[in-house]
């Protein structure tokens, strides 16, 4: 379970989130919508511990993410935007290593089985990963979230650059790990992917929460709207 | 975990193309410095013995003369050439090789490497030094500039931390993967240049491996602290081009700036004097006196009326020794003194000089590592000085021995010329040998080196732990 409480976050005199509050369950899929800027992925970053909180707290399972910091991180796993990994190392060797740091050791067959199930080509699983594409690159990071088997899962704009086909490849393995009871904090742009994908949708602006509501609740047409409205609120704000 | 991490450095290094090219440049340049320098110094140790050898057949077979005419003759005295100084020539090119050594004079060491060579020798040999000094720590810094940043700019160091890998042991790995990366290129030399040690009948075996040892440790120490700068300065740069900037400047200061502004220094602190001042001085204070105020004509009446009563006689015919050979001795004796002040002060001068470098060494550790690979390698100021001494011991110890004979064997009446000795004579002066000084020596010598490296080990280790947790894991 993922828990933001009057969570707030400052750079110096720009406040980037504003008393945040938020709950995800396990089996539920939070998509994070908004604007650059819009401190979608500040949240993500205060969930890993990236940075510290200027206020509130942020909770993984409970354990409060600041004060116990190695302990959340065994029940989380994490998916940047742009997952380059280490270009000189093989899509089986980077599994093996990020998988190892997170005190999972799998051998060769087990590492190579997570990557194709995450949709890599198995002639690409002992190719450097310094010749993979973005969408390759982004399957090797489920590969490696799911190899530590978190019950927690922080997106932040995963399909962001991938083709269509890859972006709905990504969206088939979110749901089975939602299935799985994953708790997963999307950040996004793609409102179509939200739609589809999440349990549960947050417009943000300005670093706060302005909506927050059932995916079930709202057709993409009225999702679409309520989005455009709250930007140019935004804009003229 | 720390393996893990080490693992991975080490492999990715490996497999970098713009490393690979780099090491294999290094490594056939090291190669080449360690081959042609043990070459070098084989020829040049033969050249020296031969050398040596033929002079003392010089000395032997100069004929039947008189023993003061054969402390005139001389001898040479030369310095070897240290078995180690393949690895390391220090001051060697600039500190001479031979020194003439005869009655009434102490001779300086001459003919340096410098002295025949172009002024390219200025710019420094290809050596082994040169390159585990100033380029294996600039193939570091171009190894290490972006190991943080690179992370940070890419991403990968946000999954890292995500998968729970504290950012101290992840600094652990990026410094012992650097380093055994490192070692990768210098333990192959290191064995290369051992197996050229060529180490069959020579009585100081041990000695040159300990120091041999030593030089390797040191080195190994050297490599270590700058990995662990550069990867500190790496991470806490705020990108790669502020990191490369920053490890380059500290490199340029650190090898090239400073070493020049240390010495600067030294010589603005103490300043020589020219050698034809240090001449006059010597010559001045054996011609009035030490304190200026008793005169050679003085010191030898003093002499001449101590000698007479010593024997109870009253004019220097009556003695039963040669009178000019104990006034010979006693001007070798005075003269001696006047040297020995003035050599001393000189020295001292050096000795100061070179104490600002090996201070310096706390500040740099460049210095540091040069002072003591000189040292260990038997090419820098204190063995030259050492040889020095020996070489004017054996002087003064054969010209004693002519003095000797002339007091006691030329008796009084007996014209100059028709006194004389031969090669029995000579041959009770052995050849001139040199032993370079035990480790033991160089490290009592060297010990601010030493200090200087741990400090700076020290620091470092105190710096990356207590500065770890302050790691930024995203730009800031």
């Amino acid at each position: 379970m993922l828990e933001a409480v009057g969570l707030s976050k400052s750079f110096d005199k720009h406040e980037a989130l504003k008393n945040l509050n938020l709950k995800v369950e396990p089996g539920e899929i939070f998509c994070l919508l908004g604007a650059n800027g819009a401190g979608k992925t500040t949240t993500i970053n205060l969930f890993m511990d990236f940075i510290q909180p200027t206020s509130g707290v942020v909770k993984i399972n409970g354990l409060d993410v600041t004060q116990q910091a190695k302990a959340t991180k065994k029940h989380v796993a994490y998916i940047p935007e742009n997952l380059n990994l280490y270009g000189n190392l093989t899509g089986l060797e980077n599994l093996q290593f990020f998988a190892g740091l997170g005190g999972i050791s799998p051998d060769k067959a087990t590492a190579g089985q997570l990557l194709m199930e995450a949709g890599l080509q198995k002639e690409a699983i002992t190719r450097r990963v310094s010749k993979y594409s973005k969408g390759m690159r982004q399957k090797v990071g489920i590969a490696i979230a799911k190899a530590k088997n978190a019950e927690n899962l922080l997106l932040d704009e995963p399909t962001s650059g991938l083709d269509p086909e890859a972006s709905n490849d990504f969206a088939g393995l979110l749901s089975n790990m939602r299935q799985h009871g994953v708790a997963i904090l999307m950040a996004t742009h793609d409102l179509f992917r939200a739609k589809e994908s999440g349990t549960h949708i947050g417009i943000m602006k300005s670093g706060e929460l302005v909506h927050s509501l059932k995916s079930a609740d709202i057709s993409l047409n009225e999702l679409e709207k309520l989005y455009l409205e709250t930007m140019k609120s935004t804009v003229y704000a | 975990m720390l393996k893990l991490i080490i693992k991975k450095e080490f492999l990715s290094s490996l497999r970098d193309v713009r490393l690979q090219v780099s090491a294999i440049i290094l490594l056939s340049l090291m190669v080449t410095a360690v081959l042609v320098g043990k070459e070098g110094q084989k020829q040049i140790q033969k050249e020296r013995e031969a050398a040596q050898s033929a002079m003392y057949d010089q000395w032997l077979n100069q004929g039947n003369k008189h023993p003061h005419s054969a402390a005139h003759y001389g001898q040479f005295a030369f310095k070897p050439k240290p078995v180690l100084s393949f690895l390391d020539v220090g001051l060697d090119n600039y500190t001479g090789v031979s020194v003439f050594l005869e009655a009434h004079k102490q001779n300086e060491v001459l003919f340096s490497g410098a002295q025949d060579s172009n002024g390219m020798t200025r710019f420094g040999e290809l050596t082994g030094a040169l390159i585990f000094q100033i380029l294996l720590p600039l193939l570091i810094v171009f190894l290490t500039f972006n190991a943080f940043t690179k992370e940070r700019e890419e991403g990968t160091l946000k999954l890292t931390h995500a998968q729970g890998l504290p950012i101290r042991t992840l600094l652990m790995g990026k410094i012992w993967g650097a380093y055994l990366m490192v070692l990768l290129l210098f333990i192959p030399i290191i064995l290369l240049a051992y197996l050229l040690l060529d180490q069959r009948s020579s009585s100081l075996d041990t000695e040159v491996t300990i120091k041999f040892l030593g030089l390797t440790a040191i080195y190994a120490l050297y490599f270590l602290l700058f990995v662990m700068l550069s990867v500190l300065v790496s991470a806490f740069s705020k990108n790669s081009g502020l990191s490369l900037l920053t490890l380059l400047g500290t490199w340029i200061i650190a090898c090239i700036i400073l070493p020049k502004a240390t010495t600067n220094l030294a010589d603005k602190l103490y300043p020589t004097p020219s050698q034809f001042e240090f001449r006059q001085v010597i010559k001045e204070k054996v011609k009035n006196g030490i304190d200026g105020h008793n005169p050679s004509d003085v010191r030898f009446a003093t002499l001449k009326q101590e000698v007479l009563d010593q024997y109870g006689v009253s004019t220097i015919e009556e003695l039963p020794v040669n009178w000019s050979g104990i006034a010979m001795q006693a001007g070798e004796e005075y003269t001696d003194q006047v040297y020995d002040q003035e050599f001393s002060k000189i020295e001292q001068i050096f000795q100061q000089q070179n104490r600002i470098s090996e201070w310096a060494g706390f500040l740099n550790p460049y210095l540091a590592i040069r002072n003591l690979s000189m040292g260990l390698a038997g090419t820098d100021f204190n063995h030259h000085v050492l040889f020095a001494r020996e070489a004017e011991n054996y002087r003064r110890a054969f010209v004693k021995k002519m003095n000797k004979d002339m007091e006691l064997n030329h008796k009084p009446g007996v014209a100059y010329a028709d006194y004389g000795v031969g090669k029995e004579m000579w041959s009770q002066i052995e050849p001139f040998q040199y032993r370079l000084p035990g480790t033991a020596n160089i490290l009592a010598n060297q010990w601010r080196g030493i200090a200087a490296l741990v400090f700076w080990l020290l620091s470092l280790i105190t710096i990356s732990a207590k500065l770890s947790a302050k790691i930024q894991i995203i730009e800031p």
